[in-house]
């Protein structure tokens, strides 16, 4: 049988609108114990073809693109290479037979330079001794071939985050990919950088490279893509041409139903100052300066949204405000009170409440049930322990169950572990819990990071309703859209600075953008 | 709530896996030594449950084994690895013993005494780790082991020296003077006959076995009931989330620490307040890295570290057995209780997965 498709396969195409095929996959199935996390997907690559792999969080995707790059063995399904059936049998097979993978987090060697990295692992030596000219010439080559801008013998640590991606697309090419794999690439990069990229993967397109990548960034799909394959629980949905697909219906066929994108947000008249932060500095182990003179305040009643790349300075702010009791100059202060003296309770007694980056990190105690999860953080108090310091269990699953019905956390039941949950659910528990506490300020760090669209409209709405509630919010998101669409004011946060302030009514993405690389800093 | 049996079920069942197989690869290893595998399970039962003798020595070498075990899973909770049981439990000996030589009380009040002062000797030899760890960050695995060696040379410099029973006891061996008699943990089998359970008199269990049940029973408390519980078991899971969740990350580990040592003073007492008389240096030594072996496989619960302990007392009295009666060497069954942790850890380790990934089903 399978030998049949491989042999049919040939004829069956060959005339398409771009190259012949590169890649194809066939009925490609995996399943893990309980999940069946790929069924039966197929799909097909060409020549000089941008193919677009869109799809909720758990869907599917990353474990396709592992497959292909010999993470994972299939469990059945076929992978056919310029319709040659083959096996992968780990990346290094991947990337001899022409498969190259960006990986979201970056597989590179901070303190060698951008050559040594890209000869990493293929390096050419006479007699043991490194040969470094014929790579470089090599390299050289290919950087002016696909857009790219480095300097290969600055250290990969010196460079920015697009810089670093850069890199690790030369140090694919350089081994020869035809077949090209990003995951979510444009997640860590500005407007600008994003632009770059596309550029390169243009380039890359027209000299016959097939690229597959993953986003969940909808207006970059439809800007790039020639083909949209949307995969939702395991299963290709449905593949569209660039020609057919529109925001709402990718939107749509990703979760199965219609989704408001567009968040009721009203501007409200804010009230008192909650958070005041005054010149504050920060100086962190390594003596490097992460923080410089941020000033800005954010009132009751208003989302105020930083802006920014990340590594700028926007983490040790939220550390400084959480829970950071050590600060280098300036000020913090909780409606009134300096937190500098303060530990994490206090804070949160005067009314600070939490959304943390990560959520596995920070956020949720994995093995423990989501009963138990959502008294974090009161779990000291009244009604949750008695005069004798014992656990009041009754009353501890009655607030389970209420903040599952309140927040639609779908749960088995408040005994589930939380790392039984979706990564959505996951963060609905983090958000019932620091909501329930009525917060006067809300720290939400990049709450939509990983959750699906669904997800997504639920948080936003519940950042809105903190905001109608009185409470003040500070959002901080790499996403600049959602940064846009919830803020009633933004702050745009370069090198340990808050550089530019911008009323949501003035901020337009292109100048927030510009800002936030740093091109109008001082 | 079926379900809930059912991956109870299969927690329960790893374990049991794990001691199953490790039999066979015994009885495999009898074969190839070349003795009949009938005899070598005919000894094992000789020197294990044959009588109510062997039973209670089962039970009673289990009793510093289930101590050491809890004093490592405590800890162990909190995220702490305290292989400092070891001098722990030497010196909570100590301390336990002087207050059994130097201080007259009547019994009712000097059994509780001296272990009392054991589990504040133990928690004092881990204070120093505990407060580094915390105030400076220097993990505890480093500075545990070498207090194990400074343990061990204080007690023998004390013992020989300012404390040296020489002459007292007319023995020629290095100890301390006896252990007032209202210190020294008798016989509990008035105990069992209060329940009915009429032992005979060749049966010998001593107070620390009841000490060490109502330890038992209050580490669970303290785990799963109190609030401090709580902490010690979500910084133990993530001391990142704990912080955000503004628990006072470091005080909870300290606390826990020091609890851990308590509980590792108390492992002493059996040999020194029931067996001996007077504090030795010459004390059982090693039960600190059993207790971390007992520890995981007992997945760091009171209930499964007394389980895993009577399955190490048992192990170790199979191999008694094995060496009188049979031509099978005692040593094997160090070899078979190693291979016997791996598989059971590692069995525990693929239900567990297992579990998550149903649990995820079910979720979804």
């Amino acid at each position: 049988m399978p030998t049949n498709a491989a042999a049919a396969a040939p004829s069956a195409v060959g005339g398409g609108a771009s190259g012949s095929i590169l890649l194809r996959m066939e009925g490609i199935t995996k399943a893990f114990p309980g999940v069946v996390a790929n069924d039966k997907i197929s799909l097909d690559l060409r020549e000089g073809e941008i193919l677009a792999l869109v799809g909720e969080n758990g869907a599917g995707k990353s474990t396709l693109m592992k497959i292909l790059y010999g993470l994972y063995r299939p469990d059945s399904g076929e992978i056919l290479i310029r319709d040659r059936k083959t096996r992968i049998a780990g990346p290094r097979d991947a990337i001899t037979q022409g498969i190259g993978m960006v990986h979201q987090h970056f597989m590179l060697i901070p303190p060698f330079t951008v050559l040594e990295n890209i000869m990493l692992g293929s390096e050419s030596s006479r007699l043991g001794v490194l040969s470094y000219a014929k790579p470089k010439a090599a390299a050289a080559r290919l950087i002016e071939l696909n857009n790219l801008h480095i300097d290969l013998n600055t250290s990969v640590e010196r460079l920015p985050v697009g810089l670093q991606q850069q890199v690790e697309i030369l140090k694919i090419l350089y081994r020869g990919a035809e077949i090209l794999i990003f995951d979510e690439p444009t997640a860590v990069l500005t407007p600008q950088e994003s632009d770059e990229l596309f550029k390169t993967f243009r380039q890359m397109r027209a000299q016959g490279k097939g690229i597959i990548f993953i986003s969940h960034k909808l207006d970059e799909v439809l800007d790039i893509a020639d083909r949209i394959t949307v995969i939702r629980r395991g299963r290709v949905i449905r593949t569209l041409d660039r020609a057919e697909a529109t925001k709402p219906l990718i939107a749509e066929l990703m979760v199965g139903k219609p989704v408001i994108l567009n968040v009721d947000n009203p501007r409200r008249s804010a009230g008192e100052t909650v958070l005041e932060v005054d010149k504050l500095g920060f100086v962190n182990a390594e003596g490097v300066e992460t923080l410089r003179d941020v000033s800005f305040r954010v009132r009751a009643g208003e989302i105020y949204g930083i802006a920014g790349v990340e590594g700028n300075g926007q983490s040790e702010l939220i550390r400084a405000i959480a829970y950071r009791t050590r600060i280098s100059g300036g000020s913090v202060r909780l409606l009134g009170s300096d937190l500098s003296g303060l530990d994490v309770r206090s804070r949160r007694e005067l009314g600070l409440a939490h959304i943390p980056e990560d959520r596995h990190k920070f956020g949720l105690l994995l093995s423990f049930s989501l009963a138990d999860n959502f008294i974090l953080g009161s779990h000291y108090k009244k009604p949750f322990v008695s005069g004798l310091k014992t656990q009041v269990r009754k009353q501890i699953a009655e607030n389970a169950k209420r903040l599952i019905a309140q927040f639609d956390v779908r749960t088995p039941s408040e005994q589930t572990p939380a790392h039984a949950l979706s990564g959505g659910n996951q963060q609905k528990v983090i958000i019932a819990r620091e909501m329930s506490q009525k917060p006067r300020l809300l720290l939400a760090n990049q709450p939509t990071r990983g959750v699906d669209v669904g997800a997504t409209e639920f948080i936003y709405k519940q950042l809105v309703e903190a905001k109608k509630n009185g409470a003040a919010v500070l959002l901080v998101s790499a996403d600049l859209d959602e940064v846009m669409s919830l803020s009633d004011r933004i702050g745009v946060m370069f090198k340990g600075s808050i550089i530019k302030e911008f009323e949501r009514e003035s901020a337009t993405k292109e100048e927030v953008g510009f800002y936030m690389m740093g091109e109008k800093a001082r | 709530m079926k379900r809930f049996n059912k991956y109870a079920i299969y927690e329960v069942m790893a374990p049991l896996v794990g001691f199953a197989a490790s039999m066979a690869l015994l009885m495999l290893i009898v074969v190839i030594v070349g003795e009949n595998p009938g005899n070598a399970v005919d000894a094992i039962w000789k020197m294990t449950f044959a009588t109510s003798t062997r039973t209670a020595t089962v039970l009673s070498t289990s009793v510093p084994l289930f101590l050491a075990g809890l004093a490592v899973a405590f800890a162990f909770r909190a995220n702490i690895f305290n292989i400092g049981v070891e001098g722990q439990y030497f010196i909570g000996g100590l301390v336990g013993a002087m207050a059994g030589i130097y201080v007259p009380l009547p019994a009712f009040l000097h059994i509780p005494f001296v272990v009392i002062a054991a589990m504040i000797g133990g928690a004092l030899w881990a204070a120093i780790p505990a407060a580094l760890k915390v105030s400076r960050g220097i993990h505890e695995v480093i500075t545990t082991i070498m207090f194990n060696n400074i343990a061990l040379a204080l007690v023998n410099y004390l013992v020989n020296g300012p404390m040296s029973g020489l002459g007292a006891t007319g023995s020629l061996e290095p100890q301390t003077r006896h252990i007032l008699p209202t210190a020294l943990f008798g016989n509990i089998d008035w105990m069992f006959r209060a329940v009915g359970w009429n032992v005979p008199d060749s049966v010998y269990l001593d107070y620390s076995l009841p000490v060490a049940v109502l330890v038992g029973l209050l580490v669970w408390f303290i785990l799963f009931r109190l609030r401090i519980g709580f902490d010690v078991r979500a910084v133990g899971t993530s001391t990142d989330v704990s912080l955000y969740a503004g628990i006072k990350v470091a005080k909870v580990q300290l606390g826990a620490f020091l609890f851990s040592g308590a509980l590792a003073g108390l492992v002493g007492l059996q040999e020194i307040f029931a067996v001996r008389g007077y504090y030795t240096f010459q004390i059982a030594s090693g039960l600190g890295f059993d207790g971390i072996a007992i520890a995981l496989i007992g997945r760091n619960s009171p209930v499964g570290v007394a389980f895993a302990a009577l399955l190490f007392a048992f192990l170790r009295q199979a191999g008694y057995g094995l060496q009188f009666f049979t031509k099978v060497p005692n040593s094997v069954i160090s070899v078979i209780t190693g291979l016997m942790i791996l598989i059971i850890v590692v069995s525990n380790e693929l239900v567990s997965r297992y579990i998550k990934a149903l649990r995820k089903k079910e979720a979804m």
